[in-house]
């Protein structure tokens, strides 16, 4: 863990060590239409900074599973994910009376930076998924200890790749968002997402085909 | 000494054999073959959803599909995947009290609320500043 991470999570009071759960439900959290959702954001926001501090935590329900996946699979790490969740979202809370347009974009761009400057910062020892917290539900253990190293595999093929690929790849593949969604996002074109994309798709294949193709 | 730029090998350059090559013609008389298409792409505008799953496929091409069925499967699950139950209640408790000079309204949304004598008294107001503006200018 980078000094810069650790000295946050020492004033933010973070512990480290914990078990995190796997939860396999959907949560749909979302409003329809975005200028309902932009109103209705805007409307949190203005409670909370009337200084209704419990309002925040809609915003936490609303955005945090795609924050957590995204945060997950550039990390790798159940808990550094958690950790980089909640500086982001208490980092979010300080500036919120800046927030400009939408909440979830902004929130986004947060938590991807935390991720980055984690990544840039980080001296890789393989984080993988802890065994116990994956669910269980394949009917024989060869099925499990397949997919068990196909998990693991994938992620050090991951974390060989340069940030900026495996962030469209997890964002694409893992967050499963159109391109449209992510140029968005990162202030960029659809077209160098695309070659992002494939990219990361090469360099995947190249990593791990010998083992699965 | 100068080069000599225009013989070379003692002969002048129009004079010098060249090739008699079947696809000298004209550029649109050539028969061009076409690159075959790539499987990758096909693969990539697959995975990108722009295509169906292909078929029929043998060799590279198949065992790509495969690997990539294999991959989606994993991605699918972490996709289904949510944020810790305990996470949000964690983030709430860590959450320092709101200090009052951060308490600005937002840009967007913002409302303003006044009693209907206060609305009344800012608009005569703003009418006899603007009575005063209009009678300023047209002195001059």
């Amino acid at each position: 863990m980078s000094q810069n991470l650790t000295a946050t999570l020492a004033t933010t009071g973070l512990s480290r060590g914990r078990k995190s759960g796997y939860h396999a439900t959907v949560k749909t959290t979302v409003p329809a239409s975005s200028m309902d959702q932009l109103e209705a954001d805007q409307e949190i926001i203005a409670r909370v900074l009337e200084g209704h501090r419990d309002a925040f935590s809609t915003l936490i329900q609303r955005y945090s599973d795609p924050l957590y996946r995204h945060a997950l699979g550039m990390t790798g790490s159940p808990d550094v994910a958690e950790d980089i969740l909640q500086m982001s979202f208490i980092k979010a809370y300080h500036h919120l009376g800046e927030v400009r347009g939408r909440f979830d974009a902004w929130v986004f761009r947060i938590v991807a930076n935390g991720c980055k400057d984690w990544l840039k910062n980080i001296r890789r020892t393989h984080v993988s998924y802890d065994e116990d917290d994956q669910p269980t539900g394949y009917a024989n253990p060869d099925e499990e200890l397949d997919r068990t190293e196909l998990r693991d595999d994938l992620d050090s093929a991951l974390a060989k790749l340069p940030p900026s690929l495996r962030e469209a790849f997890v964002m694409k593949h893992v967050e499963g968002r159109s391109y449209e969604e992510m140029a968005d996002l990162l202030a960029t074109t659809v077209g160098a997402l695309k070659m992002r994309v494939h990219r990361a798709r090469e360099a995947l294949q190249a990593l791990l085909e010998e083992k699965y193709a | 000494m100068l080069d000599n730029n225009f013989e070379r090998d003692g002969h002048a350059e129009p004079s010098r054999e060249r090739p008699n090559r079947a696809d000298s013609g004209p550029l649109s008389d050539r028969e061009v073959p076409l690159a075959p298409v790539a499987t990758s792409d096909v693969v990539n505008r697959w995975l990108d959803g722009e295509l169906p799953e292909p078929t029929g496929l043998q060799g590279d091409a198949a065992r790509s599909v495969e690997f990539w069925r294999r991959i989606g499967e994993e991605t699918d699950r972490r996709r289904q995947l949510v944020t810790p139950p305990h996470l949000s209640s964690r983030i709430m408790a860590a959450l320092p009290p709101m200090d009052t000079s951060t308490r600005v309204s937002p840009a967007i949304g913002k409302t303003l609320q006044m009693s209907p004598l206060t609305a009344i008294a800012a608009a005569v107001g703003i009418f006899a500043l603007g009575m005063l503006v209009m009678n300023a200018l047209s002195i001059r």
